[in-house]
């Protein structure tokens, strides 16, 4: 063996060490309860602190709302689906446009955890939510606007929420549309087990 | 001769003051709507089955017909009112005409080339080459498109569902393209009320018939304006290129037995579907007929 071969053999070695060691540092993180990883299923529910969903020049806000999240761990990872989201009492900043109805579609959508250097994020994928606005002077009065897509929120394991909003989107490169454009989805989520691990403490690591 | 001057005065102050409350009046009708709203002025919103009011500036793009490739380089307003959504129809509203009659507003648009790209000199008759010679000698030469209406407003169908989605056909429009310069006379039309160009634009994918490809247009962004009362998509890009096109007609004047066939010739028409593009930069405003009559009244 020549003294080039021994060379790349060895930087080719150091290539496949560094990039193992890549992937476990950008590795899914997993579900926890009081620092144990989720053996089996745990249902989590709650309801956002404060919601909104903004397209430039209407912003609709909803007083309650609630979810329910089913979440496990896969392979070490964690996993979600997202079973409920009952939303009422919304409202629109506007005095033209009223929320005639609104309602999530095509449920359950799935989720995961991700680890975005140095955060830990859910993705809540395949989202749709029906909104129907009213109002004779609304200019989408009648009209079914959908918003569709993926959505990415913070985790704060201090806290126990999950927050989505702009800077959340833009690290997790998620999008939400609706009226064919991309639309701003602020919220906060307290992130409470309510089945076998109530009132122990939920982090994602 | 005192009461003579007298009732003329009487007379010409009655006179001045009837014209000035009637151009008072018509101040304050066509004055009425304000901000964003000015730009509804056309749309016919205190008609009873008009709902909505669309307001369409047309900035860019290009029309393909056969051989022949126009630049809107002239921008064009498509504006007016329109109904409900009628389910019978898939959900097309029907379209209601501007009030001072620019439905489509008309932009003459160059055609590159001008008259020698469109009459060749060398192959036509002995006719149409002297008048070809008169009207290049006079520097003539220049031919410009000016999309027109070929049917009434009423055969306009827009789907405001399909706008807010961003897919399907938004616009369904009766056109024909009017061809002028002094050589092809005032009546050179591709297109007419019987044998219509319709374009049924949309801002997603196409499946045209070949030779053509599908081609995608884009449903553009969106803003409310005006208190959400305004919705208006910017960039927007509606597209078809699945449309047919027939002979034209009345080119050339009374040699026109003779200048349609060069002009179809050249141009490739008739134009089979498939072989065709238009291509539509707008910016798209809709807003309510109540929200416009609301500003009238307050505003008046």
């Amino acid at each position: 063996m020549n003294r080039k071969t021994k060379f790349l053999r060895g930087f080719f070695a150091a290539l496949v060490v560094s990039a193992a060691f890549a992937g476990s540092a950008g590795a899914a993180p997993a579900w926890n309860f009081e620092g144990k990883a989720l053996e089996g299923s745990e249902t989590v529910m709650g309801a956002a602190f404060e919601s909104s969903l903004t397209i430039p020049g209407l912003t609709t806000k909803c007083e309650n709302f609630l979810y329910k999240l089913t979440i496990k761990n896969e392979l070490g990872t964690g996993k979600g689906e997202l079973t409920e989201m009952p939303l009422y009492n919304c409202t629109t900043d506007t005095a033209a446009c009223s929320v005639k109805t609104i309602a999530a579609e095509t449920l359950p959508w799935p989720a995961r955890l991700t680890k975005i250097e140095p955060s830990n994020y859910i993705i809540v994928e395949k989202a749709k939510v029906g909104i129907i606005y009213s109002g004779a002077e609304c200019a989408v009065n009648g009209l079914l606007v959908r918003v569709t897509g993926t959505a990415g929120g913070l985790i704060d394991n201090t806290a126990e929420t999950a927050t989505f909003n702009e800077a959340s989107f833009k690290a997790t490169k998620t999008e939400l549309k609706a009226l064919s454009s991309a639309v701003i989805w602020s919220g906060v989520f307290p992130t409470e087990a309510f089945q076998w691990h109530r009132t122990q403490a939920l982090t994602v690591s | 001769m005192r009461m003579n001057r007298n009732a003329t005065r009487v007379v010409c102050t009655a006179m001045m003051a009837v014209a000035l409350t009637a151009l008072g009046l018509a101040g304050s009708a066509s004055a009425a709507l304000t901000g964003e709203f000015k730009k509804f002025e056309q749309c016919p919103y205190k008609t009873a089955t008009v709902e909505r009011c669309m307001y369409t500036l047309t900035t860019g793009g290009e029309v393909i017909l056969g051989t022949k490739k126009v630049t809107l380089e002239k921008p064009v307003t498509i504006q007016g009112g329109y109904t409900e959504p009628n389910e019978a129809e898939g959900g097309y509203a029907k379209f209601f005409a501007a009030k001072d009659g620019n439905t489509i507003s008309k932009a003459a648009q160059n055609v590159p080339g001008g008259l020698a790209g469109i009459v060749p000199d060398a192959s036509s008759p002995f006719l149409v080459k002297a008048l070809i010679k008169f009207f290049f000698e006079n520097s003539l030469t220049g031919v410009s498109s000016t999309l027109e209406l070929a049917k009434t407003a009423s055969d306009i169908r827009i789907n405001e569902t399909h706008l807010a989605e961003g897919l399907g056909v938004v616009m369904k429009l009766p056109v024909k393209l009017h061809l002028e310069n002094p050589f092809l006379g005032k009546s050179c039309f591709v297109g007419s009320s019987t044998s219509p160009i319709t374009w049924e634009v949309r801002p997603d994918t196409t499946s045209p018939p070949k030779p053509n490809e599908p081609i995608t247009g884009n449903p553009g962004e969106v803003q409310f304006l005006e208190g959400a009362r305004i919705l208006k998509l910017s960039n927007v890009e509606l597209v078809d290129n699945a449309w047919s096109a027939p002979a034209a007609s009345g080119c050339g004047g009374i040699i026109s037995f003779l200048v349609n066939p060069i002009i179809n010739a050249q141009i490739g028409l008739p134009s089979a579907a498939g072989k065709n593009t238009t291509r539509l930069k707008n910016t798209i405003y809709t807003t309510t007929a109540f929200a416009l009559n609301k500003n009238y009244e307050t505003e008046k």
